[in-house]
Parts: structure tokens; sequence; C-alpha cells
């Protein structure tokens, strides 16, 4: 697989300084922390959002740090969670009076560097919160397991607790919000190709090219099950045969439907799915109130796509439709 | 000022993790992905570099800032899983700069705390806990009966040697390990082994 990359240890702070000075007016990039943070954060009057993760989902989430969005995202090398010093600090740089917002993707070595992190900026005096998505269908919960995996569903919570805290809403407040919206939300994936990451320079895993990976997670990891590739339609028919009845959605229900590319697929198939999914949605009487179509979480390279189902309301539905100013708008 | 023998006992530890980098990692290579020794020798490699800047007003402060160094920097969750046990630990201790036998039963105590909450893990699930659980309780037994420190600090290196022993025919629930299932049958739990090795060393060393 060819990439454009330097020195592989180099790729994601190379990235964010490509992100600062793309956005000079908007974004600061702190080197010493992996950090991109708005230009005018803290604002005392205003809730610090944070969201960490391992890199490689781009544009989440330092691409979605912004006025309505985030006001820092704290990567961690690509697929590896942050450190937690580097969450630490960027909740410290970001302290505001009304609190820190720490979202994160549930994931065993984010889960752990967040709560260490947030512990300590505890008791140096913060107010900070913690909030865990998980939308991802794929994973069956087990006593076992750290439990349902986070991915494109980030985006709404993100979305929601980010416009709340534009107009002012307190920390409380935004922990309702964001597990309100969290507990409505339903993702599902499947893989077509397996990423790349650079520092590995080859495949992550072996998918056979008539082969597709059902319930794929954002860095690979193996989702339900392996199957021949089917038809677009049957797909849409898998992704909503497993979405659907999980939380479940309902004749009458109004939705947010996302349809993520995971990297490497065209805009035009994710299009082509997007429609299939509105019709059949439809179908079940299931009205589709806002759409989403394109990259929010991706998996570096790896082609693919993944459907998100959000049960909307009214007060979910105007948090959707604040402005929001991010380095990624689309025109 | 912190308590000299706390300072001892954690450069002991310091050391123990940097100079049995290849052995833990050989033991979490049986199972595990491989990387528990490689964490564990440069977050410690990161303790011992900032060794005499740490802030020694108190044994609280101390061991504190030796959780941030030692966790701060590394991925994957043994940063997390030992720097919250650090943590937790000198939260007991907050203010304080002589520790008493009681005060190390209550440290550890909080460690196992920590690590339980951390990790989401329990005893009898292959973890570190499985060997530093009965430790402590030897300690609290040893105190009880009025031993003296040396004693006791041999009699719960022997204590946390049988117990990672005994970790053998565990099977993994937590971590990297758990996904291997029954295959985790059979092989000990490096972080056990680690509390033994430590354990003995801070013996020796008394």
């Amino acid at each position: 697989m060819k990439k454009f990359v330097n020195d592989p240890l180099n790729f994601v702070p190379e990235m964010l300084k490509g992100i600062a000075l793309a956005n000079p007016d908007t974004l600061r990039y702190v080197p010493e922390y992996n950090l991109i943070m708005r230009a005018d954060a803290p604002s005392p009057d205003k809730v610090s959002i944070i969201q960490g993760s391992g890199s490689g989902h781009e544009p989440a989430h330092v691409m979605v740090v912004g006025k309505g969005m985030l006001d820092g995202a704290c990567p961690g090398d690509v697929f590896a969670a942050p450190p937690m010093e580097y969450v630490l600090e960027t909740a410290k740089l970001l302290a505001s009076d009304k609190g820190v917002l720490l979202l994160v993707n549930n994931y065993t070595g984010d889960k752990m560097a967040f709560e260490m992190a947030a512990e300590l900026a505890e008791a140096e005096g913060l107010n900070v919160r913690t909030l865990f998505i998980n939308d991802d269908v794929a994973v069956k919960d087990s006593t076992w397991t750290v439990g349902r995996r986070g991915v494109a569903g980030n985006f709404f919570v993100m979305k929601a607790v980010g416009a709340a805290a534009e107009a002012g809403a307190s920390l409380e407040e935004l922990v309702r919000i964001g597990e309100k919206v969290n507990s409505v939300t339903r993702t599902m994936g499947i893989a077509l190709t397996p990423c790349t990451p650079p520092a590995k320079g080859s495949p992550l895993f072996e998918l056979a090219d008539d082969e597709m990976e059902v319930g794929v997670g954002i860095h690979g990891e193996p989702g339900r099950r392996r199957a021949k590739l089917v038809s677009a339609d049957e797909i849409v028919d898998e992704l909503l045969g497993a979405v659907v009845p999980d939380l479940p959605y309902s004749s009458g229900d109004s939705v947010a439907l996302m349809i993520n590319g995971l990297g490497g697929t065209p805009i035009s198939e994710l299009y082509l799915l997007y429609g299939l999914a509105h019709e059949k949605l439809a179908a079940q009487g299931i009205t589709v109130g806002r759409s989403y179509v394109g990259e929010y979480c991706t998996s570096l390279d790896m082609a693919g796509a993944s459907l998100t189902l959000v049960q909307l309301d009214d007060e979910i539905t105007e948090l959707l439709l604040a402005p929001a100013e991010i380095a990624n708008r689309v025109f | 000022m912190s308590d000299a023998r706390v300072e001892s006992v954690v450069r002991t530890i310091t050391e123990g993790c940097i100079e049995n980098e290849k052995y833990f990692g050989d033991l979490d290579s049986v199972v595990g992905d491989g990387d528990f020794g490689f964490s564990l020798a440069r977050g410690f490699e990161k303790v011992l570099e900032q060794w005499d800047s740490f802030d020694r007003s108190d044994t609280g402060t101390f061991l504190q800032k030796v959780a941030v160094v030692m966790s701060g920097r590394i991925g994957g969750t043994s940063g997390p899983i030992w720097g919250t046990a650090f943590l937790r630990a000198a939260g007991q201790v907050k203010g304080k700069q002589e520790i008493a036998g009681d005060d190390v039963v209550a440290m550890l105590r909080a460690a196992i705390e920590g690590i339980k909450a951390r990790g989401g893990a329990d005893l009898g699930e292959k973890t570190l806990l499985d060997a530093l659980a009965p430790m402590t309780e030897t300690i609290e037994r040893e105190l009880a009966a009025g031993s003296a420190p040396a004693d006791i600090a041999k009699a719960a290196a022997v204590s946390a040697r049988d117990a990672a022993e005994a970790t053998r025919p565990m099977q993994a629930r937590r971590g990297r390990a758990s996904y291997t299932g029954e295959r985790s049958i059979g092989s000990l739990d490096p972080g056990a082994v680690a509390v033994a090795v430590l354990a003995e060393r801070v013996a020796d060393s008394w």
C-alpha cells in the first residue's frame, strides 16, 4: 500500500501541524501534548469539551474542533489511546470555571487513560466529567469485555453537547444530553478491505477479494462474522437488520440516518447506500429527519461503511440543527 | 519530607521493573501481547530520570508524583493500572511524613481497590491482584503478630511468590490475555509474577 508519509513515527504530528497551518485563525496546535484546540478556548462562560482517541479516524476528532463542536482533541498515535499525561494536560489547558467534559469512545485503553486523567484533574481542583460513547451494535456485551465500542455515532454526541455548550449549558446538563443521545444511537459497519497503518506498512488483517467483514470495528477488529460479498441491497438489509431492532427503532419514529465512509470508499457508493437505507426505513414507517453522508469516523484507508441511526426528539433535532464551524466543513 | 523507607521501596520497584524488562515481556508473550515488560520499563525509566526532582514535601505527594510520571506517557493498560495503584496509595498518606505499619496496609488496600476499579477486575481473574491481595493479608497478619519489619517483608515476599505460582491454573478474564480464553490456563500471570519479583527484591534490600 502506497502512502504519503515521511518517518511513520511522525505521521500524527505532521498531520496535526498541517491542520493547524491550514486554520491559523481558528485552531492552535500544542506539539508537546499532540493537542489541537480552539484558538479562542477556554472560555470562562462555556464548558470545555474534549475528545480523545487513537489517530487514524479522521476527521474524528482532531478535525471537528471548532465553534459548536469540540474545544480540543488529544489524539494518540495511530489506533493507540493517548497517553494519560496528554489527556491531563489537555484538560488543564482547557480548564473552564464551568467545567470540562471528556468524551471517550468505549475502548479499554482510552477508558483507562481518561479515567485516570480525570481523577488527577479533579485532585488538582478541576471540575471534570467523563462520558463514554458505545453505539456499536456489533459487539455482544459480556461480563468479560469492556462492552460495546464507540464508533461513528460519537459524531452525534459531540454535535449535541457542542451545541448545548455553546448555548451556555452547565456541565451536568451536558452529561444528561450526551447520555441521552448516546442511548438512542446505534451503529454497525461493514469492511470490504483491511486498512494499512503507516507504521506497519502492510494491511492490518487479511480479507479475500470476495469477502466482507460484517460488524467491523474502526480499527479493523473482527465483527460478527466474515461472509461472501453480496449486493449493496443485501448489505443495507443486513445493517438495518442489526441496527433497527437493537434499540428498537419503530414505525412512527423520526431518525437521523448517517452513512459513514470508513476511509477508502468513494462518496458515490456512500450515497448509493444512503438511498437504499432511506427507502427501506420509509417502508418500515421510519422517517429520516436528518441525513448525514460522508466520512465522519474512518479507519485509515479501509474500504467500507457504517450505518448509524439516532432516534430524534425536539431537543436532539434542535441541537443537531445548530450551526457549527469546523475545519472539516463541506461546501 | 517523605518517608525514607517508602522512597527506598519505590526505588527498588523502579529498578526491578527496568532490570526485568525482558523477563516480564517474555512472560506476557505467552498469552498476552508481549508489551508488559516494555511498558513498565519505559514508565519507570521516567521515574528514575526525574528521581531527584520529585516533590518530597510529604510521602503522599512523593507517591503522587511517581504515579503521574510513571503512567503519564506509556500506552496500553499497564500505565493506568500501575499508576492508579500508586495514586490511590498516595491518597492514603496525604500530608503524612512518617509511615507506620498500618499505613502500609491501608496503602496496599487502596491500591488493590484502585486496580479493581480501573481495570474492572476482581480476585481470581489471573491478574496482579491475585498476588497483591494475599501479600497484603500476610503483612496485616504479621503486623498484628508484632513481627519485625524485615521479617514482615520476607513473609510478604514468600506469600506473593506462592500466590503468583497459584495463578497457573487460572483462566484469564481481563486484559489482552482474556481473549485467549482457556489457552491462558497453564501459564503464570505476568502481573502477579512481577509483584512477587518486586516483593522479593524489597525483602532482600531491607
